[in-house]
């Protein structure tokens, strides 16, 4: 049958329109098909998209101006030991620093759905055809090779590739024969609530900080039956969003579910101190919604195995089970895998191989990526559930602490330092463009100015700016820009003596962290005032500024 | 395309779905794995079999399919454009 498209991707969520994106931009024709009839109607939200997804994700993302809610600057986590008595500690040490936070933020606060939207519109203005309210029903083959889709309305679009970004039920990649279906160990359901809620007072109450909930399993705070579960709630610009999640089955259990959140939900909304009493009276529920998401398959050895690719068809993000068991978010996993699979899938065009051995290329390079598996195959969130079982608190804040605490970074810092050295390594003016990213988000969100956004643009039309802090800005970058640019010449040394050195990191920091961190607490405290205020300065310098300071060319 | 309020608050229900979850009565053995995994109160055991009765409260997170021991439950995605939507995802 006729190739009417090199490439066809399956889901326009997070993943799918970059790989899209990336195909359309090497001049393949290339056609991105949605089940929903608008762009993101069918996503759910509740996450804070972490800072690696960001710095080293796609480069458009990094460099343009995306929708988000709120920078996030760390996680209060409550320790919820009685909440009759309202015995509840607190470990809110993962917070980025001032002066730092929240431009250096953690990670950006999103709504999935205009975030979707104005990834989909970039892949459109690089030549993506996109087709809505399509559901793709199955797969062409051909000799065993995956040539082509089959949509609801009887349509056969053939296609050279096909990329399988469809979320983490896979149904396609089932029928394409790929993989089988999930356990239900593996999945946790999240129950998700919106609220509105004025910003002034969200500012009050939350600030930049997303806040976290466990508690024993008698407290009924926080779904019980999962590996650890906790809550979250993060803070929007005018609405909270909250979520509860629930393994689907464990110990050969499968829970009343709608008992169960409905239990929780009201106990925790009516009983913790802080909802009950600031956030209950200023909040009004918008929505409900929730979907599963894959987030245990990572803990099992030989689902992490799964194959992701066939024949002219690779699978990404969610349907290939990227989803992170450290973090519990999937988006970082789902451009990383939709920039390599495009990549490959580019090459395996070009080549006029599209088999399943030329495709290994995919797996080989899923599986070195550093970030991709520290996040899907952490333990942290089963050993919490352990400490929960045993009823063990110096165990389960020992686990809160190194899952959402400071002690994430005794495992969190050798692949995050494997991935940002190789990728300074590959391009010394990356740096200056994460500094320019943080400035230009941060301003962003000040003023609301996204690309593509319904509200109109709010920048201030200053009769006078910052110049002299504008031009110093622009020095200290350009004087960065040249020194990495000299040591990019001693790239042996640079590739031997640092990327090695990271090796080292994590079991170096699960040493000196625990005597370490106390001291670094007590100075942050010491120096507050002091920072504050030279926090302040900075944030009022990036208010006053010039948006062209922060452009990337 | 008929649109109707969902069961939950910032959610609706284009009509047009088509029967996307089917449960193979010979398959089915009355666990109720379904009815008690489904959010949207969809499922109903009558006579020792699981039967689909309210399809238009379903978010389409396809629980239903994970749960059922026996391999029952049949899920495919909704016909385009149908479904569950929502602004606030």
């Amino acid at each position: 049958m006729d190739e009417k498209f090199d490439v066809i991707v399956i889901g326009a969520g997070f993943g799918g329109p970059i790989a899209a994106k990336i195909c359309a931009e090497a001049g393949l024709k290339t056609l991105l098909i949605e089940r929903s009839k608008n762009i993101g109607d069918k996503v759910i939200s509740g996450l804070t998209i972490p800072f690696y997804g960001f710095l080293f994700g796609p480069a458009f993302i990094r460099d343009g101006n995306p929708p988000f809610e709120r920078p996030a600057d760390g996680i209060v986590n409550f320790i919820i030991k009685d909440i009759d008595k309202g015995d509840i500690d607190v470990d809110d040490s993962l917070r980025v620093p001032k002066p730092f936070g929240p431009i250096i933020a953690f990670g950006y606060n999103t709504y999935c759905k205009p975030f979707c939207e104005w990834e989909v519109k970039k892949a459109v203005e690089a030549g993506v055809v996109v087709q809505t309210s399509t559901t793709v029903i199955d797969v062409i083959k051909k000799n065993g090779c995956i040539k082509g889709i089959i949509t609801d309305k009887d349509e056969r679009i053939g296609s050279k590739m096909v990329i399988d970004a469809e979320g983490s039920q896979g149904l396609v990649a089932i029928k394409a024969g790929i993989r089988e279906k999930y356990p239900p160990e593996t999945i946790s359901l999240a129950d998700t609530y919106d609220y509105e809620m004025p910003k002034n007072s969200i500012d009050r109450i939350f600030g930049y900080s997303v806040k976290m909930c466990w508690g024993w399993d008698e407290q009924k705070v926080a779904p019980p039956l999962g590996y650890g579960n906790g809550l979250m709630v993060w803070p929007y610009r005018e609405s909270l969003h909250f979520m509860q999640d629930q393994c689907l089955r464990l110990h050969s259990k499968v829970p009343n579910l709608p008992k169960l959140f409905e239990e929780y939900h009201e106990n925790i909304t009516t009983k913790l101190p802080w909802w009950k009493d600031q956030v209950a009276p200023r909040a009004k529920l918008r929505a409900r919604m929730w979907e599963g998401f894959e987030i245990y398959v990572g803990l099992n050895g030989r689902l992490r195995e799964m194959p992701n690719h066939t024949d002219g068809m690779i699978l990404i993000g969610d349907a290939a089970g990227l989803e992170s068991t450290e973090l519990c978010d999937g988006v970082p996993a789902a451009w990383f895998s939709a920039e390599i699979a495009a990549k490959v899938a580019i090459e395996a065009i070009k080549l006029n191989d599209t088999s399943k051995s030329f495709l290994k290329k995919y797996d080989d390079m899923i599986k070195s990526h550093p970030i991709i598996q520290w996040s899907i195959s952490g333990r942290n969130r089963y050993n919490l559930r352990m400490a929960q079982i045993e009823h063990d608190e110096v165990k389960l804040k020992k686990y809160i602490h190194n899952g959402w605490g400071l002690g994430s970074l005794t495992h969190f810092t050798t692949p995050l330092l494997k991935v940002l050295f190789s990728s300074i390594k590959n391009d010394t003016s990356i740096v200056t463009k994460w500094i320019k990213m943080y400035f230009r988000n941060y301003q962003n969100w000040i003023y609301e100015t996204y690309e593509f956004s319904e509200k109109d643009y709010k920048f201030q039309t200053l009769s006078k700016r910052p110049e002299f802090g504008q031009a110093l800005f622009t020095s200290i970058l350009n004087i960065l820009n040249s020194l990495l640019k000299v040591a990019s010449k001693f790239k042996r040394l640079y590739s031997k003596s640092l990327i090695s050195l990271s090796e080292f990191s994590n079991p170096f920091l699960s040493k000196i962290l625990p005597k370490f961190e106390p001291r670094y607490l007590k100075l942050v405290r010491f120096f507050e005032p002091f920072l504050n205020r030279l926090s302040q300065k900075i944030l009022s310098f990036i208010e006053r500024a010039d948006p062209k300071t922060f452009y990337v060319a | 395309m008929i649109k109707k309020s969902h069961k939950f608050p910032g959610v609706e229900w284009i009509e047009g779905t088509g029967d996307f979850i089917n449960i193979s009565e010979d398959k089915c053995s009355g666990c109720a794995n379904c009815v008690k995994i489904c959010l949207g109160s969809c499922f109903k055991i009558v006579h020792r079999k699981a039967k689909i009765v309210n399809l238009e409260n379903c978010m389409e997170c396809a629980s239903c399919w994970y749960v059922c021991p026996e391999d029952a439950i049949d899920f495919a995605w909704p016909k385009g454009g149908t479904g569950y939507r929502s602004n606030w995802g």
